[in-house]
């Protein structure tokens, strides 16, 4: 490969990493700080994908419709004509509220039982989802799915080099969600949320109202995994119910938070780019090491071994240190040091 | 002078685990300001009474009333904000956690648990912090823990966690304390710093405190009231020296260990 072709990879790829790093973040908002678990992930990416879509692309030619009514492309109609980057902008609030809404419903109907009816419940929502934008063809046209998404800025450069805009685009808003997640969960907000994760029980013994923190972690998470989805069909443009497979679109993501680091941000974020660089740079091996099962089987093999080495990750969380005892001594958690092992 | 009204009121308690009764139709007050223990044989039903009243659990039947206010069926977190705080008897601690952040997690009504006052009140925030981390740093060095703030709080020792469980108590601003067996694993140095701070907190801050304790010498030293129960009922109460005259108290005792015995 010539130097433009290699260059060109590791700008999509950087793009998926942000992508997917911000999937990561938002579970660890839900697992890694709070203990939720979140077995639908996929679910959420979707509504957030989809919501972006029909707010903002244009009608797919006739011959492609299978029974395509809403359109969606309010961006196109003559009175809403503000442009597709302003447009761009406020699918990601109409993202952040769609998530936010179905967060807080599958939220007021688990979080107060155990925590294996969450986990069946956000699987459930996935895969209804799913089967919604598949059957429900006047939505969002069924398994022929939405394509010509827009891009965002595409007028700035030309389309051979869109990608690198789209890099800075994508790493842009993973800042800020991280910035945003970093503060919030090193404050009290945070320190609720860990006590929650370590002993319910005790944490409503400390006058903490255990259902409300949960449901606002389990909104935030959700939010953050919308806009992730969002960014993922800006980016590849097409998305239809393939795209929102369990596989790629929530057991990976947990795989990159287990190996990462869960309850680490840092951790999250190193874990999308150690899983997607495998996922990705197993696609170039030889025959059957190409193929997706024996390329899932390699995440596998690498949760394993992180497990069996770093049981926390390979960042894993590190202990908070007072201020005022040794700021310095902001050391990560030693292998002994762990309660739980 | 009027009798004083109870600042806790149980009546006719209830509660059933499958076919053991715990509590039977158990009736007690406590009067405000004062130091109760709560003695009796293994099973009385005295820690399964804590967590009822606590709201840890639901009784079965019966009433509670704190303040005259009903409280039966309350979760945890609403109790605590009526001022009722209890501890646990088998420590329960947030492991992963360090001692600091234990303590620290505690007060009611922190800024920085709202979302948006951390993103977009961080000044408040970090002066709240302040203020709780030095609470914090006093009710440690109170507990002679204050070498251990930084350490994970699961790596703690028993009598250590016992200790962390009063801290607790001592961070919230409770008007009343359930504490269930504050002196179990705890060394006798360690228990005189207990009984002192218990002490201090009933006579500075006027906090009534309800203690469980298996430990004759402890109890009848720091209460001026004590509750005997036994099979889910309180049987006799009364000052120490009351209590310790009770022939019922020996006899529910030996009883106890009698049944426990072939
Ligand atoms: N969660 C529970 N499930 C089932 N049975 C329980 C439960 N908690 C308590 N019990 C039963 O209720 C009875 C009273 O127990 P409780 O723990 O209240 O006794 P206790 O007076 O605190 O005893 P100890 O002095 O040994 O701590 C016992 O027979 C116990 O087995
Ligand atoms: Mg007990």
């Amino acid at each position: 490969m010539e130097l433009a072709g290699v260059l060109n990879y590791l700008v999509g790829f950087f793009i998926m990493v942000g992508i997917y790093g911000i999937f990561s973040l938002g579970l660890n908002v839900q697992w890694g700080f709070t203990g939720l678990f979140n077995a639908g992930i996929a679910g959420f990416f979707a509504l957030g994908a989809y919501t972006t879509a029909l707010l903002t692309t244009p009608a797919p030619d006739a011959a492609q419709v299978e029974d395509f009514i809403f359109g969606g492309n309010l961006a196109g109609l003559p009175y809403l004509d503000w442009g597709i980057d302003f447009w761009f902008i406020l699918s990601l609030a109409a993202v952040a509220l769609v998530c936010g809404i179905v967060a807080y419903a599958v939220g007021r109907l688990t979080l107060r039982l155990s925590g294996d009816y969450l986990a069946i419940a956000t699987l459930g929502i996935a895969e209804a989802v799913r089967l919604m934008f598949l059957n429900e063809k006047w939505i969002a046209n069924g398994s022929k799915g939405l394509y010509r998404i827009p891009e965002f800025l595409g007028d700035l450069v030309s389309p051979a080099n869109y990608d690198y805009l789209f890099l800075v685009v994508v790493l842009v808003v993973l800042a800020l969600l991280y910035l945003a997640v970093q503060r919030v969960v090193n404050s009290p907000w945070g320190r609720v949320l860990r006590a929650i994760r370590e002993d319910e029980v005790a944490a409503q013994s400390s006058g903490k109202d255990v259902y409300s923190f949960k449901l606002q972690a389990f909104i935030l998470g959700g939010i953050i995994m919308g806009i992730g989805g969002a960014l993922y069909a800006h980016h590849v443009r097409f998305i239809s119910p393939i795209t929102f497979d369990p596989l790629l679109a929530t057991f990976v993501i947990w795989a990159m938070l287990m190996v990462g680091g869960s309850g680490n941000n840092r951790g999250a974020l190193l874990g999308a780019f150690v899983v997607w660089g495998i996922w990705s740079g197993t696609q170039f091996l030889p025959w059957f090491f190409a193929d997706p099962n024996f390329r899932f089987f390699m995440i596998g093999v690498l949760i394993v071994g992180v497990i069996l080495i770093r049981p926390g990750g390979i960042l894993g969380e590190t202990r908070r240190v007072s201020r005022v005892v040794g700021a310095s001594s902001h050391t990560p958690v030693k292998e002994g040091g762990n309660p739980k092992e | 002078m009027a009798v004083p009204t109870p600042i806790l009121e149980v009546r006719d308690l209830v509660k059933d685990f499958g076919g053991v009764r715990a509590l039977d139709h158990c009736t007690l007050d406590i009067e405000p300001g004062h130091i109760t223990g709560i003695i009796g044989p293994n099973g009385a039903g005295k820690t399964t009474l804590f967590n009822v009243v606590s709201g840890a659990m639901r009784p079965t039947g019966g009433s509670i009333a704190f303040y005259g206010r009903r409280i039966e069926g309350w979760g945890m977190h609403r109790t605590f904000g009526l001022g009722l705080v209890r501890t646990f008897q088998i420590p329960r601690e947030m492991q992963r956690m360090t001692v600091m952040e234990n303590l620290m997690l505690v007060p009611a009504q922190q800024m920085g648990e709202k979302l948006w006052a951390s993103w977009f009140r961080p000044g408040r925030v970090a002066q709240d912090e302040d203020r709780i981390s030095t609470q914090a740093r006093d009710v440690l060095e109170m507990l002679t823990l204050s070498h251990l703030a930084d350490e994970y709080a699961g790596n703690l020792s028993g009598g250590q966690k016992k200790l962390l469980e009063l801290g607790r108590t001592l961070m919230a601003e409770p008007r009343m304390v359930l504490l269930d067996e504050p002196g179990a694993g705890v060394n006798r140095t360690l228990l005189r710093n207990i009984s002192k701070s218990i002490l201090l907190a009933s006579a500075e801050r006027n906090v009534t405190f309800a203690i469980i304790e298996h430990d004759m010498g402890f109890v009848m030293a720091m209460c001026d009231q004590i509750i005997v129960m036994a099979n889910g009922a309180v049987i006799a109460k009364g000052t120490p020296t009351e209590i310790q005259n009770n022939p019922l108290v020996m006899e529910a005792y030996l009883g106890g260990l009698n049944r426990g015995s072939p």
